[in-house]
């Protein structure tokens, strides 16, 4: 054998060991982690938990990026576009993905450009009414808009928010005017103002509205939470809408399978973690861990549901 | 009262020192174009997880106040604001440098900065349930009279009104741009996804500010714009001229306190009232825009009192009113902090070292304040071959860090070309930032009255006027024009006298 044969093997082989090398030795540099909103909200505050304790276990430094604007889809494009070895990662709130690129042109497909690979919490969505409200619960608040329709006005932020209502004023076939927020707090300010009649927004702002006065009617999960006893879910009054936002933390899709297996695993390994469960806790987050088989069945059967009140209101989008 | 009770707490050592290093960092911070507050929180907010509640939430309220008074560091000795809230700052202060009196322009600042910074913080802790209820009656329609009123105010700066219509103009339709939230209608995106969240404030203010200061002082040697051999001047010639202006800074304050207290826009919309309102009142207004302290005691006063304010609204509801309080709420809710009347009840512990910890980091700012100012002063002695090649590298890093965007940074130098530009050509750029942060809140307020007022079976202008508050806003709307239309009158007879004066004596 010639020399230079001799080194070509020699360095493809050396070459080729490196690379499953470097896969099996993954991570072995740091890891970027993209959230799609800015600091200090919610999805920001459970990525950086989440990458707290990832970044112990798999012992390298997570470096969490935000990257706000369009409503995530800036975010969620970077994550798509990302290079997919295992060393960018994304955590968003499902499904903020599925909404924005079913009622808008994006350059992301969720199904062929992102991998999903495990849910940390599950925080429904709910019905608000104004402190000082003619109704105190679906009931009288049903009667009242049926009898007065187009005039109760539901304030909604966030891609959600508005499915959500939509959903609820079909549900209930009635009619509600619907405004638009842009986050949180100005919906909280206008329902607490009572500038708007109810609001749609998620669990999280319960604590607020209701020691202001406001009135939670009830909450679009699939059962009732152990963090609010007292509030009602919509299937127990009769209304089979569930609707959840759920932090999930998505790879690239091409992320070489073993890349993928030590994710899921370290993400399962730290998913009991006392400590990570109480911060969740603590910032009013319902933790609901789904490893990477579950969470996935999860969001098809959910991309399904929201398809069709997407479809329903084609002309709102 | 309570807070004998928790005085151990807030007197504890690792408190404290969150407070002086929050506030030194806040100075920095903001005294950096590019950097702002909400850049310098969010970079330490995952540092606050590990601290305990109070000490954690201090060091960030120490960076908020600190870096409302930083911006106006540079703004006056380099005309370079560090933040649009500094703009006055640097319109009055500059010209002070030049005439070589940038000490007492430093001085005037942090005193202004933190009396301003106390009337604040002491509202927050007395009044925060009433005025947080007030707060909340302000709808759409009150915002949109407010914000009504904020554009009105760019009247009010000298200068040509054709050319700050102009500007105002252009700052409003570059507020368009974006995917608009209420019809979901892409506007002026050209398919480009960056141009879909719109053009963010903070490139905007970097490119019209510091960038086209820099680039328009390329070439230039430094003698030509500042004289180095400063007057001397003591605090207590400062602080003896200051209790001559008692109105001035009571007004400042007040203003700041009060337009801090609306979400979004309180900020920069109290800073420029309040500058107005001290031109309005002044009985030199032909010193404005060539070195007032006057100026600089409005803005600066009414800066830092927005601090205090802005918390009311986060403390008393959990409603954060900017990105700034949002970061500090987030804070919040990691240490299972509940927002809202039950945080008194809940954390009295956490709520009372944090109210009255802020009083103390308006004591840190005016320490490092008012001592640094003899080292800030050093920075004339930089030539402006290093100034200048430093302040646009920070402001382009500045640009990009806001959501880690080039975008972002393209945008900084396109506005920063155009800033040079306007700056020969006599456009104002602070109407500019105003209309752009005024546009949306003008839009999306009538916008929601529309609907609003659909739902309710009444006609928009029935609805607009329905609550008194809106009545009386509206009103204050219409004397406020009242009032800009005398300025005017009052600065164009000034400038007729001027005139004739120096043809007489030519």
């Amino acid at each position: 054998m010639t020399r230079i044969t001799g080194l070509i093997l020699g360095a493809s082989f050396a070459s080729l060991m490196a690379s499953t090398a470097i896969a099996s030795d993954y991570p072995t540099q740091s890891i970027t982690v993209i959230v799609p909103y800015g600091a200090g909200g919610g999805g920001d505050t459970v990525a950086r938990i989440v990458s707290d304790k990832l970044s112990d276990e798999l012992g390298v430094t997570i470096n969490v990026v935000n990257r706000p604007g369009a409503g995530g889809e800036i975010g969620i494009s970077e994550m798509a576009a990302a290079d997919p070895d295992g060393y960018t990662l994304g955590v968003f709130g499902y499904p903020d993905n599925f909404v924005i690129e079913s009622t808008r042109e994006v350059d992301f497909n969720s199904d062929e450009d992102l991998v999903v690979l495990a849910q940390f919490d599950n925080m429904p969505m709910g019905i608000f009414a104004k402190p000082n409200a003619a109704y105190s619960n679906m009931e009288e608040l049903q009667a009242y808009a049926s009898d007065n329709p187009a005039a109760l006005i539901i304030g909604e932020s966030g891609a959600l928010g508005l499915l959500n209502a939509l959903a609820f004023a079909d549900n209930l076939d009635v009619v509600l005017t619907d405004v638009r927020y842009g986050g949180g707090g100005d919906l909280l300010n206008a329902l607490l103002g009572e500038h708007i009649d109810l609001a749609s927004t998620s669990s999280m702002s319960h604590d607020p509205i209701v020691d202001a006065g406001g009135v939670p009617i009830a909450f679009a999960a699939s059962e009732r939470m152990d963090m609010f006893p007292d509030v009602p879910t919509l299937r127990e009054l009769g209304v089979d809408q569930v609707m959840e936002v759920g932090r999930v933390m998505v790879a690239p899709a091409g992320v070489p399978d073993e890349v993928l297996a030590r994710l899921t695993e370290a993400l399962d390994a730290i998913s009991t973690n006392e400590d990570m469960i109480e911060t969740f806790a603590n910032a009013s987050l319902p933790y609901a861990y789904l490893g990477h088989e579950e969470v996935n069945e999860k969001v098809e059967a959910s991309n399904v549901a929201l398809g069709a009140v997407i479809e329903a209101h084609a002309d709102k989008f | 009262m309570e807070i004998f009770a928790f005085l151990p707490n807030l007197l504890a050592l690792d408190v404290l020192a969150a407070v002086f290093v929050g506030v030194l960092i806040g100075i920095l911070v903001g005294a950096v174009p590019g950097l702002n507050g909400a850049v310098g929180i969010s970079l330490l907010l995952p540092l606050t997880f590990a601290l305990p509640p109070e000490v954690g939430l201090l060091l960030l309220g120490g960076i908020y106040m600190g870096c409302m008074y930083g911006g106006s560091i540079t703004a006056i000795l380099i005309n370079v604001p560090g933040d649009v809230v500094a703009a006055p700052a640097a319109m009055e202060g500059f010209p002070l440098t030049q005439q070589g009196r940038s000490k007492e322009a430093l001085y005037y600042s942090i005193f202004s900065s933190m009396i301003g910074g106390v009337v604040g913080v002491m509202v927050l802790i007395l009044f925060t349930p009433p005025l947080a209820r007030f707060a909340l009656q302000f709808g759409p329609a009150e915002m949109f009279f407010v914000a009504l009123s904020g554009l009105i105010i760019v009247g009010a700066l000298s200068g040509s009104l054709w050319k700050a219509a102009f500007a105002v103009a252009f700052g409003l339709w570059l507020s368009t741009i974006g995917l608009d939230q209420i019809s979901g209608a892409d506007r002026f995106t050209f398919g480009e996804r960056d141009l879909r969240s719109g053009i963010s404030v903070v490139p905007v203010v970097l490119g019209l500010f510091c960038i086209a200061e820099m680039i328009t002082n390329i070439g230039k040697r430094a003698s030509d714009l500042v004289q180095y051999r400063d007057q001397q001047i003591t605090r207590r010639e400062v602080l003896g001229d200051m209790t001559r202006h008692k109105v001035l800074l009571a007004k400042g304050s007040l203003i700041g306190t009060f337009v801090g207290l609306l979400p979004g826009v309180g900020t920069t919309l109290a800073v420029f009232m309040s500058y107005a309102e001290a031109r309005r009142a002044s009985k030199t207004p032909e010193k404005f825009e060539k070195g007032s302290v006057e100026g600089i005691m409005g803005a600066e006063s009414a800066n830092n009192a927005t601090v205090g304010s802005s918390l009311v609204p986060l403390l008393a509801l959990g409603v954060p009113g900017s990105p700034t309080t949002a970061i500090i709420a987030g804070a919040l809710v990691v240490h299972g902090i509940i927002l809202g009347p039950s945080l008194f009840v809940n954390r009295p512990d956490v709520a009372f070292v944090f109210l009255y910890g802020m009083l103390l980091t308006v004591v840190a700012m005016g320490l490092i304040g008012a001592f640094g100012i003899k080292y800030f002063a050093y920075i004339l002695k930089i030539r402006m071959d290093f100034i200048i090649p430093t302040i646009l590298v920070l402001a382009l890093f500045g640009a990009y860090s806001l959501r880690n965007s080039l975008f972002d940074v393209l945008i900084a130098i396109g506005m920063g070309i155009l800033g040079a530009i306007f700056k020969r050509v006599g456009v104002p750029p602070a109407p500019v930032v105003i209309g752009l942060v005024l546009g949306p809140m003008i839009e999306t307020n009538l916008s929601r009255s529309l609907r609003i007022s659909e739902a309710r079976g009444m006609s928009l202008p029935e609805y607009m006027l329905s609550s008194s508050l809106g009545i009386g806003l509206l009103i204050g709307v219409l004397v406020l024009m009242g009032i800009v239309v005398q300025m005017r009158r009052r600065m164009a007879s000034v400038e007729a006298q001027v005139e004739a004066s120096r043809k007489g004596a030519g």
